[in-house]
Order: C-alpha cells, then sequence, then structure tokens
C-alpha cells in the first residue's frame, strides 16, 4: 500500500511540474505596455491658464458626457471649492491663489498623467489598461470587472467608478481622446479648444525641452520643476508652475515606477514558477519522511 | 486512549441565537438586494477616493487571514502527520471551505461588473497581484471543495435515498461515489500540497495588493515586507482560529472541549506569534517608523492596539502553563488573536489607506455593516448545518478501535 | 541751377537709400547676431534666434499710424463657436501708451517694420515646433494678460458673439471704432501716506516732474495696468513685494537706500527749489533754462560745480555786459577787470576795500542801476 501510494505520488508530482511550467509560458501574455520613444505629451503650463474651464466642456462633448451650454462654464464660483474628476467629468481646473496677484490666480487642469509606468496597467487584475505607442492609457470595457484595484494603485487618484450603476458601471478616466483623436493624429479635445494654449500637444521628449528653455527664460516665472518628468517613472503631462506642486495639490511623489516595489515583489514570488513548485516539492518531501517514519513506527509496534 | 470519531451531531437546529442569527443573515440579504438593484454607491459609503471598504477589508482580507486554519491544520496534521491533530482537521476544514466560499462570495458582491467574474480566468496580467490572489483563491476553493469530498462521501455511501421517481438511480450514484471516493484516497496528498502552497502564495500576496498604493499608505503598514507580515500572522492565527471555533462548537452544542488537543495546538501559537512579532518590530525599527507613534491619532492608535491586544497580550497569554490548561483562557487568547489579526487586516486595507484628496474619512455605511454582519451570520448558520448533517466534529468512540474513515492522505 | 541739377541727381539716391533702409535692415546699425544665429543668414534660412530673444530692437508708432480697426478672422474651424473679434487696434494702442507701448503686444519685433503674431506664430495647432505658441494661443495670451487685469473675468463673450447670436459683426465694429481713449489727466500733487510714524508723508509733486524736469510720461510710466487709474474693479492695492519694490520708481533718479528724509517727513514738502536744496540760487540768473541745459547726462542732476565758470568759461569785460545783472558800471569801473570788484568766484558780492576804504556795496554803488 505504501509503495503504490508512493508511485502515485511521484507520478502525480511531475504531472504536476510540467502543467505548471507549462502554465509559466502561457502566463506571459500580459497587457498592451508600449513605451516608444516617440511618444506624446501635453505640457501644461499653470502660469499661462485663465481657467476659462473651456477643455472641461471640449472633453464632455467628446465622451458624451451631459453638459450645460458652453456658457455656464463662464462661472467662476465653481472654484471655491476643489474638485475631482470622477465619472462625469474627466477633467477639471481648479483654481488656487497667487501670493503675488490676487487678479492672476493659479489655474490647474486634473486629469489622467498618462504615466509611463502606469500603476493601473500593472495592477489591473485582467489587463484591462494598456499604454498606448503614442502614450496615451487606456481603459478596455469589454475585460473590466469592476474590482476598482486601479483606483486603489493609481497614485494620482485619477480612475473614477460608475458607483450608481448596477449594471455596467465604468471606469472613467481621460483616455487621451484615444480612439476617435490622437490614434489618427488629432489633437486631443481640451488641447485643441484651449484658447490660450496653456496646454501644448507634442513629443514628450521636445515638450520637456520646451519646458526647460521656459524655466532657463523666465526664472522668475516658473519654479524648477517640471511636474511628471521624473515622478512615478514619468508621466505623459507635464507640468509648469509658479509655484510649489505641493501647493497645488499635487500629490508628493518619489521618482521610483508606483508598480515598481509590487512587481519586483510578485516577480519574486513567481520566478517562473520556480518557488511555488520547489515549495510543493519540499512539501511532498516532509510529507513523504514523515509518513515513512510514521509506518516504520508501526511496523516496529507490530 | 479513547479514540475520536468524527460523527453526525444529534441536537436541534434551531435555538433562539441561531434566530437571532437568521434575522441578521436576512438583514444582511436586503442591503444586498439593494446592492444588486440600484448598484453599489447606493449601499455603501464607497466614493472615488475610497474604492475599497469592509467589503475587502473584512470579509476578504480579514476572511481569507481567518480562514488560514484550514491549511495551518492540514499541514500540521498530514504533511507533519501529527496523528493527534486530525480530531480537529475536519471542523479547520469545514470552516476554511465556508470562510472562502464567503470570501469569493463578498468579492462578487464588491465587483462592479460580478458577472464579469470569470474574466480573470482567460484575461490574464502577471503583473497584477490581484489576479494573482484571485487565480489562488479561485483554485484553493476548488481544492477545499476537493478536500471535504471524502466527508460527503462517507456521508452518504450505502445511505443515498433520493426521494421516489428518482430512486432508480440510487445504486449507479452509490457507485459513482465509491469510485469517487477511492479515487480521492489515492491523489488526496496532491490536492493537500497545493491547498498548503497555495495558500502561502495568496496569503502572503493579499499583504502585496496594498504595496502599489505607496504612498497613500501609511507608512506605519506600507513596507515591501508586507506579505511577509500577512503570510506569518496568517500562519499564527490559522491554530487560535482553530482553538476557537472548536471551543464555541463544543459550547454551543454542549460537548466537552478537547482540552489536550488544543492546549498542544497552543504550545505552537507562541512561537508563531513570537516569529510574526519579531518580524514586525524588526521592521518597524528597519524604516524608523516608530516615529509616527509619537503622535497622536488614528493611524498610531490603532497600530498600537493591534501590536499589544492582537499580538502581546495573547502572546504572554500563551506562554502561560495555566491558561493552557483551561479551555476558557485558550480561547480568550485565540479571540485577541483573531481580533488582532482582523484589526490588522482593517488596518491595512481602511485605516493606513489615505487617499490624497479625500475630504473625509470612509466609515462604513449601515448597509454596508449589515452585509458584512450579514454574511457572518449565514457562515456560522452554514458552519451549524454541516455540522448537524455531516460527519465533522470528532466524538469519543469507544466501541469501534479505529474509525473506518478518515481525511484521506493519512495513515492506512 | 549748379545746386538745383546736383539736387535733381541726389534725390533718386536718397530716395533709394531711404527705402532701403526701411524695408532691408542690413544697412541698419544692428549687430547681425542680435537676431541670427548663423553668420549668413538668408532667405530661406533665416536661422532666426528662438524667441523669446533676449535682445530685440523693437520699432515704435504713434498710436495714429496704426490701423484703426482688425478683424482677427485668420483661424477658421469648420465649427467654430465664436465669430471673429473685432479688434479696435487704435483704440489699444492708444491705452497701452503707458504701459509699454507697440512692444507690449508686438513683442520680439525685429527691426524694421512692425510685424503681425501671424508672422511668426503658427495657424495650425498640431505642428512640430512648439516651442511658441500656435496663433490661436499667442492671440489670446496677449488679450487676457490684460483683460484678466481689467476685469478679472475671461469669458469669451466679452471680445466675441457666438456663433448663434444675431447680432452683426458690424454693428460692433462701429461702435468700437468711434471709441477713443480720453486724454489723461496729469495730477499735480500727489499725496502719498505710509503706515509709518516717522516720515510717513511723502509730497510727490507731479507738475514739477514733468514741467521742471521735462520729463515724458513713458519715462516712469512704461508698464502700467490699467488699472492703475480704473482701479474700480479691484479697490486693493497690488501686493507689492519689498520696499526695493515700492521705490522702484523713484530709485531711477532718486537714491532710495538711504536717505529718506529727501521725499519723506511729516510736514508736506514745499514746491521744488534749487537754492534751498543745492545752495545754487537758479532764480535770478538761470530761471528759464531748462534743466538739461546745466545737466547735460540724462537722468544725473548731481556733481555739477557751482562756480560759473565751469559753464561759462571765464569772462572778461570783452564778453560780458555788466547791465545783464541790472547795474550800468560808471566809467571809472569799466575799465577794471571782473576779478577787481568780484574776488569770489560766484562772483555774487563786489569787494570794495582794494581802492575804497569807506565804502560798501550795497550802500554805495559803482554805477547805476538799470533795468535787467
Amino acid at each position: 500500500m505504501a509503495n503504490q501510494t508512493r508511485r502515485n505520488f511521484i507520478k502525480t508530482s511531475a504531472l504536476i511540474t510540467s502543467a505548471t511550467i507549462g502554465l509559466t509560458n502561457k502566463s506571459k501574455a500580459a497587457p498592451k505596455y508600449i513605451l516608444s520613444e516617440d511618444r506624446m505629451g501635453v505640457l501644461v503650463d499653470t502660469t499661462v491658464c485663465i481657467g476659462c474651464r473651456k477643455c472641461e466642456w471640449a472633453c464632455k462633448v467628446e465622451h458624451n458626457l451631459p453638459t450645460s451650454a458652453i456658457e455656464t462654464y463662464d462661472d467662476r464660483s465653481v472654484f471655491n471649492e476643489k474638485r475631482r474628476p470622477n465619472d462625469k467629468a474627466l477633467t477639471v481646473v481648479n483654481e488656487y491663489p497667487n501670493d503675488y496677484s490676487d487678479k492672476f490666480p493659479i489655474n490647474v487642469k486634473v486629469q489622467c498623467m498618462h504615466c509611463d509606468k502606469p500603476a493601473c496597467l500593472s495592477a489591473c487584475i485582467v489587463g484591462a489598461f494598456s499604454k498606448h505607442e503614442n502614450g496615451a492609457v487606456t481603459w478596455d470595457t469589454s475585460k473590466c470587472i469592476g474590482c476598482r484595484y486601479c483606483m486603489v494603485a493609481c497614485p494620482f487618484q485619477i480612475p473614477a467608478f460608475e458607483f450608481e450603476k448596477a449594471l455596467k458601471p465604468d471606469i472613467k478616466k481621460c483616455d487621451f481622446c484615444y480612439e476617435q483623436r490622437t490614434s489618427k493624429g488629432k489633437l486631443p479635445a481640451c488641447v485643441e479648444i484651449c484658447p490660450v494654449e496653456a496646454i501644448t500637444f507634442g513629443r514628450r521628449e521636445d515638450l520637456i525641452k520646451t519646458a526647460r528653455q521656459k524655466i532657463k527664460i523666465y526664472p522668475n516665472r516658473y519654479i524648477n520643476r517640471i511636474f511628471g518628468e521624473y515622478e512615478v517613472g514619468g508621466t505623459s503631462w507635464l507640468y509648469l508652475a509658479s509655484k510649489e506642486f505641493e501647493k497645488l495639490d499635487f500629490p508628493k511623489l518619489g521618482k521610483d515606477p508606483a508598480p515598481g516595489v509590487s512587481e519586483a515583489i510578485q516577480h519574486g514570488i513567481f520566478a517562473y514558477f520556480v518557488p511555488p513548485v520547489a515549495l510543493y516539492a519540499l512539501l511532498g518531501g516532509i510529507m513523504w519522511i514523515n509518513k515513512n517514519k510514521k509506518s516504520k513506527e508501526k511496523e516496529q509496534e507490530k | 486512549m479513547e479514540n475520536l470519531k468524527p460523527t453526525i451531531l444529534q441536537k436541534k437546529f434551531f435555538t433562539p441565537a441561531v434566530i437571532g442569527l437568521t434575522v441578521l443573515a436576512i438583514n444582511g440579504i436586503i442591503f444586498l438586494m439593494i446592492r444588486f438593484l440600484w448598484g453599489i454607491g447606493a449601499v455603501t459609503n464607497l466614493n472615488n477616493q475610497y474604492p475599497w471598504g469592509i467589503w475587502i477589508g473584512i470579509d476578504v482580507a480579514a476572511g481569507v487571514a481567518l480562514a488560514a486554519g484550514g491549511f495551518t491544520t492540514a499541514a500540521l496534521g498530514h504533511i507533519m502527520h501529527k496523528d493527534q491533530y486530525h480530531a480537529i482537521i475536519r471542523p479547520a476544514l469545514l470552516t476554511a471551505m465556508l470562510g472562502y466560499t464567503f470570501v469569493a462570495l463578498s468579492v462578487m458582491i464588491d465587483l462592479g461588473r460580478y458577472y464579469y467574474i470569470w474574466h480573470p480566468l482567460i484575461m490574464w496580467n502577471g503583473s497584477s497581484v490581484l489576479f494573482e490572489v484571485g487565480m489562488c483563491v479561485m483554485i484553493y476553493v476548488t481544492v477545499l471543495y476537493i478536500e471535504f469530498l471524502p466527508i460527503v462521501t462517507e456521508r452518504f455511501i450505502g445511505r443515498v435515498n433520493l426521494p421516489s421517481f428518482l430512486s432508480k438511480f440510487n445504486k449507479p450514484l452509490d457507485k459513482f461515489l465509491r469510485t469517487l471516493d477511492r479515487g480521492l484516497e489515492k491523489t488526496m496528498f496532491i490536492f493537500i500540497i497545493a491547498g498548503v502552497v497555495l495558500s502561502c502564495l495568496h496569503q502572503s500576496s493579499l499583504g502585496t495588493l496594498m504595496v502599489i498604493a505607496g504612498p497613500k499608505m501609511h507608512p506605519l503598514w506600507q513596507t515591501p515586507v508586507l506579505p511577509l507580515l500577512f503570510l506569518l500572522s496568517a500562519i499564527s492565527v490559522g491554530f487560535p482560529m482553530v482553538i476557537m471555533e472548536s471551543y464555541l462548537t463544543s459550547k454551543s452544542f454542549g460537548l466537552k472541549p478537547e482540552t489536550n488537543i488544543l492546549s498542544d495546538l497552543s504550545n505552537i501559537v507562541a512561537p508563531l506569534l513570537g516569529i510574526y512579532l519579531a518580524f514586525k518590530i524588526g521592521d518597524m525599527v528597519i524604516r524608523q517608523t516608530f516615529v509616527y507613534l509619537t503622535e497622536v491619532n488614528t493611524e498610531s492608535i490603532m497600530f498600537t492596539l493591534e501590536i499589544l491586544i492582537g499580538v502581546i497580550i495573547p502572546l504572554r497569554m500563551f506562554l502561560s502553563n495555566e491558561i493552557k490548561k483551561s479551555p476558557t483562557g485558550m480561547a480568550i487568547a485565540s479571540f485577541l488573536v483573531v481580533l488582532g489579526v482582523l484589526l490588522n487586516r482593517i488596518n491595512n486595507f481602511l485605516v493606513a489607506y489615505n487617499p490624497p484628496y479625500s475630504s473625509k474619512a470612509y466609515f462604513p455605511s449601515f448597509g454596508e455593516i449589515s452585509v458584512t454582519i450579514g454574511f457572518i451570520a449565514l457562515e456560522i448558520l452554514l458552519f451549524r448545518f454541516f455540522v448537524l448533517n455531516f460527519p465533522i466534529v470528532s466524538l469519543p468512540v469507544y466501541s469501534t478501535p479505529q474509525a473506518k474513515f478518515t481525511i484521506r492522505g493519512g495513515s492506512k | 541751377m549748379k545746386k538745383f541739377v546736383l539736387f535733381i541727381f541726389v534725390l533718386p539716391l536718397l530716395i533709394y537709400s531711404q527705402t532701403k533702409i526701411n524695408v532691408n535692415h542690413k544697412y541698419q546699425e544692428l549687430k547681425c547676431k542680435t537676431c541670427h544665429s548663423c553668420d549668413i543668414p538668408t532667405k530661406e534660412k533665416p536661422c532666426l534666434i528662438e524667441c523669446p530673444r533676449d535682445k530685440m530692437v523693437s520699432v515704435t508708432q504713434k498710436p495714429e499710424d496704426g490701423p484703426e480697426i482688425l478683424t482677427i478672422n485668420k483661424i477658421k474651424f469648420e465649427n467654430d463657436l465664436y465669430k471673429p473679434v473685432t479688434f479696435t487696434h487704435r483704440l489699444h494702442a492708444e491705452m497701452s501708451d503707458m504701459a509699454g507701448g507697440c512692444k507690449m503686444c508686438h513683442h520680439y519685433n525685429p527691426p524694421g517694420k512692425i510685424i503681425g503674431c501671424i508672422d511668426c506664430h503658427q495657424i495650425e495647432r498640431n505642428r512640430i515646433d512648439i516651442s511658441k505658441p500656435d496663433l490661436k494661443g499667442a492671440y489670446h495670451q496677449q488679450c487676457m494678460n490684460c483683460h484678466r487685469q481689467w476685469s478679472g473675468k475671461v469669458e469669451c463673450e466679452s471680445c466675441h458673439e457666438l456663433n448663434s447670436s444675431q447680432k452683426s459683426e458690424n454693428q460692433k465694429t462701429i461702435n468700437s471704432s468711434k471709441k477713443m481713449h480720453p486724454k489723461i489727466e496729469v495730477p499735480a500733487i500727489i499725496k502719498y501716506e505710509t503706515p509709518k510714524t516717522k516720515g510717513n508723508l511723502v509730497l510727490f509733486l507731479h507738475n514739477e516732474h514733468i514741467k521742471t524736469f521735462s520729463l515724458d510720461c513713458q519715462n516712469c510710466h512704461s508698464n502700467e495696468s490699467c488699472n492703475k487709474c480704473h482701479y474700480k474693479f479691484n479697490p486693493k492695492p497690488e501686493k507689492l513685494k519689498s520696499t526695493l519694490e515700492k521705490h522702484l520708481k523713484c530709485s531711477n533718479c532718486h537714491n532710495t537706500k538711504s536717505n529718506c528724509s529727501f521725499c519723506h517727513s511729516n510736514n508736506p514738502q514745499r514746491e521744488f527749489n534749487h537754492f534751498a536744496r543745492t545752495g545754487f540760487d537758479i532764480s535770478n540768473y538761470h530761471v528759464k533754462l531748462t534743466c538739461q541745459r546745466c545737466h547735460i547726462e540724462k537722468g544725473k542732476f548731481t556733481g555739477l560745480v557751482s562756480d560759473c565758470s565751469s559753464c561759462h568759461g571765464v569772462w572778461s569785460k570783452s564778453n560780458f555786459k555788466h547791465t545783464v545783472v541790472g547795474l550800468q558800471l560808471d566809467e571809472t569801473h569799466n575799465e577794471f577787470d571782473c576779478t577787481e570788484c568780484h574776488q569770489e568766484k560766484n562772483y555774487k558780492r563786489p569787494g570794495c576795500k582794494n581802492c575804497h576804504e569807506d565804502k560798501t556795496y550795497p550802500k554805495e554803488k559803482p554805477g547805476k542801476l538799470v533795468k535787467k
């Protein structure tokens, strides 16, 4: 009996090992992630933005979200509170006081930053997020199961969820107008409508060059930092500002990519399935030795 | 030596406590219906800042941890071959099975698109921690069901009695059960080892889940060794959970507590808790996060409570011989460990999570609490049902020296 | 006749050279590298230094010389929300008079003619070179800079008509073309009060600064915002940074770092008095002169020696008519050298002691008084 079990044991163990190795090869299938050198981006110059909120309007029209007439966006009382993008508005503009002139408040447009190393993409259980060649980070409705882990992972707290919907609630976030515009070489809706071109669309590298040039020429106008150049491994959207970004409600982030640590742990545990298989073998070995010991003891007792 | 044999308990199902639990369960189910009809927002206090609430923090994260008794006892009883613990394996297995079932259910109700819960099976994302947890839990639930199957076959072999017109299937079904039983007997060890491996994987990965939240998580908890801490705490909460459950079962059904087995188990708890505490403190010292304990705020208070009530006090209790002699003492100590791990999971998933733009902190709504309590009530009711209908709890048997069926993989 | 023939010959050459200077800035006194980055710029590859250029030459015109009204319709989209703006160029030019003039909008203007935004800023927003804003951005950035100061509002309707609106463009044009910026009233005296107890009062004699020092408005008011006068929208004064900034306007001419009491006092100041301030009385003979006659170096009003000879050279009886001072010397005294009586260098009081022991000036006079 013991012999038979042992043979069985070895046979099945071998089977399981080969099966898991077979699975490993498949598990490399990952969500679409392209980090092109020519990826595009947007440079937001908060010193130029006038807070007209036309971008909010254009974004809603572009994404078929309900919106009031464009004239109603002149109402500046919305700036009394700090707003965040949500399922009904993928981008919002907030206002902050300017220390030197109350006639030129600082307006900051908020939307998805389109990270170079997106935490949402790394976190998503079904790989519903993609990073496209032009830098856009998009979300795929056909895959999403609504677990909201992307919202937990996002260092900028951007993805929004339709909590009110019982069926097919969506994750809503800025998609860089990927489908209708940027994938076809057109400008995102917000960039196109901006009257003062406070948001400039271009190759990310060129944007950084332009931003550096601006800082060099107007050292009094800007603080010497481009937000998004290095934050969480770099983002496609970049910001210039006249005062510290933390005072404009930007999160304080390091240079390490947001998914870095967790991916390192994850890949450490699952390095080609070696640790789990090794653990399996170890436990099997222990079990086998213990079993032998026990049966010997019993035989001796007899 | 008295022999213990898993037996179907012969008791009444309904008691006043059971009726109370039923009311709680129904209350939960009502709120669940609202959730399914009008969306998650209608029942919960969740918002874009706090995407996860107690359904993930308690029902899933703490649920998984508290169901760890299943794999720790399996490892002890089957892999380490400590035969004296066989009496507690079945209740622990049932707890784990029910626990994981409700974890899966909780995930389901928390998912915005619950009907797509099968998506991870075919849409893979290797870098996602949640994907790994999801897959492991899915496989482990299956493994738990398979591990439970022998109890079902034992219950029905020779006793298949279908109602009138189906009675012609009685024989083939009986035959099928016997084949199944034989097959399971030979392969059970695969599932037992797999169960332990899978548990180790997802118990730790549950900790990795929150690592990606980065600076959004309070530094007292945010650490790269979070998966190790989760695994260690899960391992150390496994036996206390079994002790508490065994104690409560015996109290509830008026049985004699299995004091010997329980105090043997208690001997293992102290070192496990000690290791966990050492890692927890060591991590705190290395990352120098103890400075955050000097401030008085929710985080520091919760962290202190978690360590003090959940680890240090029960550790001291489990080191005391007097406590180990008294079932009640052990149960209290175990309860504290369970409470500690529950607090730890709540802290990790809810208290430590400070989204950058929240205007007010998250606190669960009445509906959320109702559903969570309802699920716990249902779980207890189901446990009672299984114990009353299947051979789970071991009772002393004097007539037959050897039980006919034990868990497969055990010595024969 | 000869002269006329020569003129006929020279005239075309003159005209040619004149036009050459206007059109081709090659002949202007400029260093090529001010605008061009390469050694030999061509028309195809002008290799202009990227904007904003730190050294820039800007041309200025009077408001009347520019266009009166412009319709800004260079940017067209399929479904434009708004009608083009009718821009009252002249009115805006007048308004900018004290705020920086033409270069306020026509920044980085190359020498020669004044160029419009479209010459540098691309119409197409989706472009390769993003170093400078596109045309739409450039227009709006220019406008909004002042308009935000002016009203604090950013709504489009203050300049644009909605495309759906029934109002015609012409109506607006007619209305706005009549508008002119009124002449700016020149204040005589501006009283500044500071919260300090010591020297809390500065009486700024605006009138005198203009008349006595013959300053132009732009000498001081080169960067004023409209709100300087039109403060109704925001009565709260702009928050200034430092003492240095507060005194910026004065520190061009005055030493504002020390010598505070020069302007600050607790009593209202009197008008400028050359004698009181410098000890050199100009009320008698120099009263008709402009300051620049003596204070030749612009903006510098100190350091002149009060000796007459420092400006007038050495006087002698041949080049000085004594009647100018209102005293005709009698024949005896007319023979002397000036220095015989005027021992001091400032020629003020003559001394009689050299010849007359018992006589003193002005009791006894060396001649008779005449009209000055």
